[in-house]
């Protein structure tokens, strides 16, 4: 993954960011692809208690038992995920985070000229959110994708409502 | 028990391999480089420990040889031999014969060691003359006179081959391998997860009529056989840990100013290596308490007609399942009076309560954060730090503590700690479709009731079982309390109770932890099942009412119940919603 970022850095004013892009509500996301370790069929979830909504449960992708998220219901988007029937899991993994995203089509990897990606966008932030996740908006002939920085969302997070669940247990 | 001291020998033959190894390339070293203090430093340091371990355990020789050679370094370390060619001789050929001595443990022959051990005496000897008179002699001269004369010494030399270190030609190999822990962590992953796969292909061949079931038996018992000697490979002897108290107990009582003996029992149960290391320094605080709390002043014992020296008893003995330590100490007990008094005023009891608190409840107390009953501050103990953290410590391996004490004639703390680490025996039961696991060592037993069995009592539910009365929670109750609502509603544990039928049977675990006892109602009872217990992974690492996962047949994921949380979070809801003082017990 890293030399997918060197290659890219390389070329210079040509750059160009790989995305995966999948549907949540009715919009398209983005991740960037060196965030994503693999998509899955998804395994059967067990939930967990003591966990915000959004956390469905914990799942064993090959031999790693890993928390699944749902982000519809983290963004209150519209819901299109069913609950026990969206067929696929993107893995995402950074260094010391490793989870499953769940989405209801495989999503498609597609590669944008760095300059289509507006990071400087007016968004109306979450205000109850400190960090802002959103990283920019790409531009892609009709289609319009929010590039969001997983990390940042799980970190926020994980610092407040589980946090706050073990305070109160 | 002839098992037990085979291997010590063992042990002992390996520690002395190691140190004969490195006494002659420390020598060699030394023969090069004659002034270098540090090899000399160490070379004394290793015939002291061999020295050591070889009297303990009766093998006379090589404590004489070693003692030779320690004095001998000692000499050489102060200055008052000088070593030479001819006394490296020497020195070479007592290490030979070390060598031969340790070779001669293993097949029971005999080697002849008081020649070369007279003459190394008689250099130390007249070193020592030398160094009265004041001058430093050379060993050179110091040996020269002996060398001729036909003693011992020559009768062994002449036995082997002429020169120093071509005596023994076979390089020797120890029997014991040295194996770091994280290598045996990680075989001990790869078994579980042989045990986990082997369960799955089990499972999905039941349905199989035609595989008969033995086709299997043969995977299973190589398996669980492989996992009990990896478990077993982990194992050490509680008294490793323990010989190290001496000395700090002797630190301790020498800053208290008392004087305190330590006695050890049952040294050789053996623990799961990771276990000991988790416990390790709770021990060393529960010692210390002992020495700073327990123990009088020597002065204040013989007035009550004890002993001037305190005894401390660190007692090791095994069960089924786990691993018992006592530490118990023969000092003044606790004063219980004063521990319900402190209490009260660090706002932790309410005095109408403190009435009817049992001394094991009241003993219980000692382990809350910031208690201590000194009311002076002692380099050792007294700033109510650490018995919290031993609790702590305890309940996130799975153990247990208790205490008990006789004013007066003394305390006992017993820790309960489970063998090994890895494996947990757990029952499986089932809740909201859901499969988890409890481990064995939190329940008593597993009852099943009718509705009309239970009642409700204040905010909770009670059930007579055996003539007992034990608090019943529907476990989905518990589960569904909304982490984010603060404000607690009077009857939430009471919730499924109101929305069962009359007629239904309810199967119930009775879990219990430090004499709390609660019965957890679950929607099915699955079956007991030996599970490999893996951790949370982030971000969900931090949920307190599962302690980790494990992976079942099927290829789900099944969750393991922290029954302290669970219970600590029962307890503080109830004492919550029974009263307006915040009551947390953590």
């Amino acid at each position: 993954m890293a030399e997918i970022k060197t290659s890219t850095e390389q070329k210079g004013g040509q750059r160009s960011l790989q995305i995966v892009v999948f549907k949540l509500g009715n919009e398209e996301y983005g991740l960037h692809i060196d965030q994503i370790k693999e998509v899955v069929i998804t395994p059967a979830i067990t939930r967990m208690p003591q966990t915000p909504s959004f956390v469905k449960g914990v799942a064993n992708i090959r031999g790693n038992v890993i928390a699944i998220f749902d982000l519809e219901d983290r963004f209150n988007l519209t819901r299109t995920i069913q609950e026990r029937g969206s067929k696929y899991t993107l893995v995402v993994e950074s260094e010391d985070v490793k989870l499953g995203l769940l989405v209801n089509e495989v999503p498609n990897t597609i590669s944008v000229s760095a300059s289509d990606l507006d990071e400087s966008v007016g968004i109306i932030n979450d205000s109850s959110s400190e960090t802002n996740y959103i990283k920019g908006i790409i531009k892609s002939g009709q289609r319009l994708i929010i590039l969001i920085d997983i990390f940042k969302v799980i970190d926020h997070e994980m610092n407040s409502s589980i946090k706050k669940a073990s305070v109160a247990a | 028990m002839k098992d037990k001291e085979e291997e010590y020998k063992e042990i002992f033959l390996a520690e002395a391999m190691d140190n004969f190894e490195e006494i002659n390339r420390l020598l060699t070293h030394l023969e090069k480089n004659k002034s270098d203090k540090n090899t000399i430093h160490a070379l004394f340091r290793i015939t002291h420990t061999l020295k050591g371990n070889a009297s303990g355990m009766g093998y006379g020789g090589i404590a004489e040889i070693a003692h030779v050679l320690e004095d001998l370094f000692g000499e050489v370390r102060d200055g008052r031999i000088v070593l030479e060619e001819n006394l490296f001789a020497s020195v070479f050929k007592a290490i030979d014969v070390l060598g031969n001595l340790i070779d001669a443990i293993k097949d029971n022959s005999e080697v002849k060691y008081k020649g070369i051990k007279t003459k190394l005496e008689v250099v130390i000897k007249r070193a020592k003359e030398e160094a009265k008179t004041g001058a430093s002699v050379s060993a050179q001269e110091a040996i020269s006179p002996f060398a001729p004369e036909p003693d011992m010494g020559s009768e062994l030399l002449s036995e082997e081959s002429d020169s120093p270190g071509e005596a023994d030609n076979k390089v020797s190999f120890s029997d014991l391998v040295q194996v770091p822990v994280r290598k045996l962590d990680n075989l001990l992953n790869l078994v579980g997860e042989l045990i986990i796969e082997k369960d799955r292909i089990l499972a999905s061949n039941a349905s199989n009529r035609t595989y008969a079931s033995n086709e299997y038996a043969r995977l299973s018992r190589i398996s669980s056989d492989l996992q009990y000697s990896v478990m077993d490979v982990r194992m050490v002897q509680v008294g490793f840990l323990f010989n190290k108290f001496h000395r700090v107990v002797r630190d301790a009582a020498s800053l208290e100013k008392k004087s305190v003996a330590l006695q050890l029992e049952g040294t050789d149960t053996e623990i799961d290596r990771n276990v000991l290391q988790v416990i390790s320094d709770s021990l060393i605080h529960i010692i210390r308490n002992c020495v700073g709390h327990g123990i009088e002043d020597p002065e204040e014992r013989v007035k009550r007609g004890k002993p001037r020296e305190g005894v401390i008893t660190l007692n090791a003995s095994s069960e089924t399942d786990a691993v018992l330590i006592e530490i118990s100490d023969d000092g003044k007990g606790l004063d219980y009076d004063r521990i319900k008094s402190k209490a009260i005023a660090r706002n932790l009891i309410t005095a109408e309560d403190a009435v009817n608190l049992s001394k094991d409840d009241l003993s219980m107390l000692i382990f809350e954060p910031g208690f201590s009953t000194m009311d002076q501050v002692t380099a050792i103990s007294g700033r109510g730090v650490g018995m919290d953290v031993v609790k702590k410590t305890l309940d996130s391996i799975g153990g247990t503590i208790r205490v008990a004490s006789i004013e007066g004639q003394g305390t006992v703390i017993q820790l309960s700690l489970p063998s090994s680490m890895a494996v947990k025996s757990s029952l499986l039961f089932e809740l909201r479709e859901e499969i988890y696991a409890i481990p064995l060592a939190y329940t008593e037993s597993v009852i099943s009731l009718y509705k009309s069995n239970l009642h409700k009592a204040g905010g909770g539910l009670v059930a007579t079982h055996l003539g007992k009365n034990i608090a019943v929670v529907f476990l989905k109750d518990v589960f569904e309390q909304q982490v984010e609502k603060h404000g607690y509603t009077a009857n939430v544990l009471q919730a499924a109770f109101d929305n069962i039928h009359p007629e239904e049977k309810l199967d119930i675990v009775v879990v219990s932890f430090n004499n709390r006892t609660v019965g957890f109602v679950v929607d099915k009872l699955l079956q007991q099942k030996e599970i490999v217990e893996k951790p949370l992974m982030r971000p969900v690492d931090k949920i307190k009412f599962i302690s980790g996962v494990t992976i079942l047949g099927s290829g789900n994921v099944c969750l393991v119940l922290n029954v302290p949380q669970i219970l600590h979070f029962i307890f503080s809801l109830s004492m919550g919603s029974k009263s307006s003082r915040n009551f947390t017990l953590n």
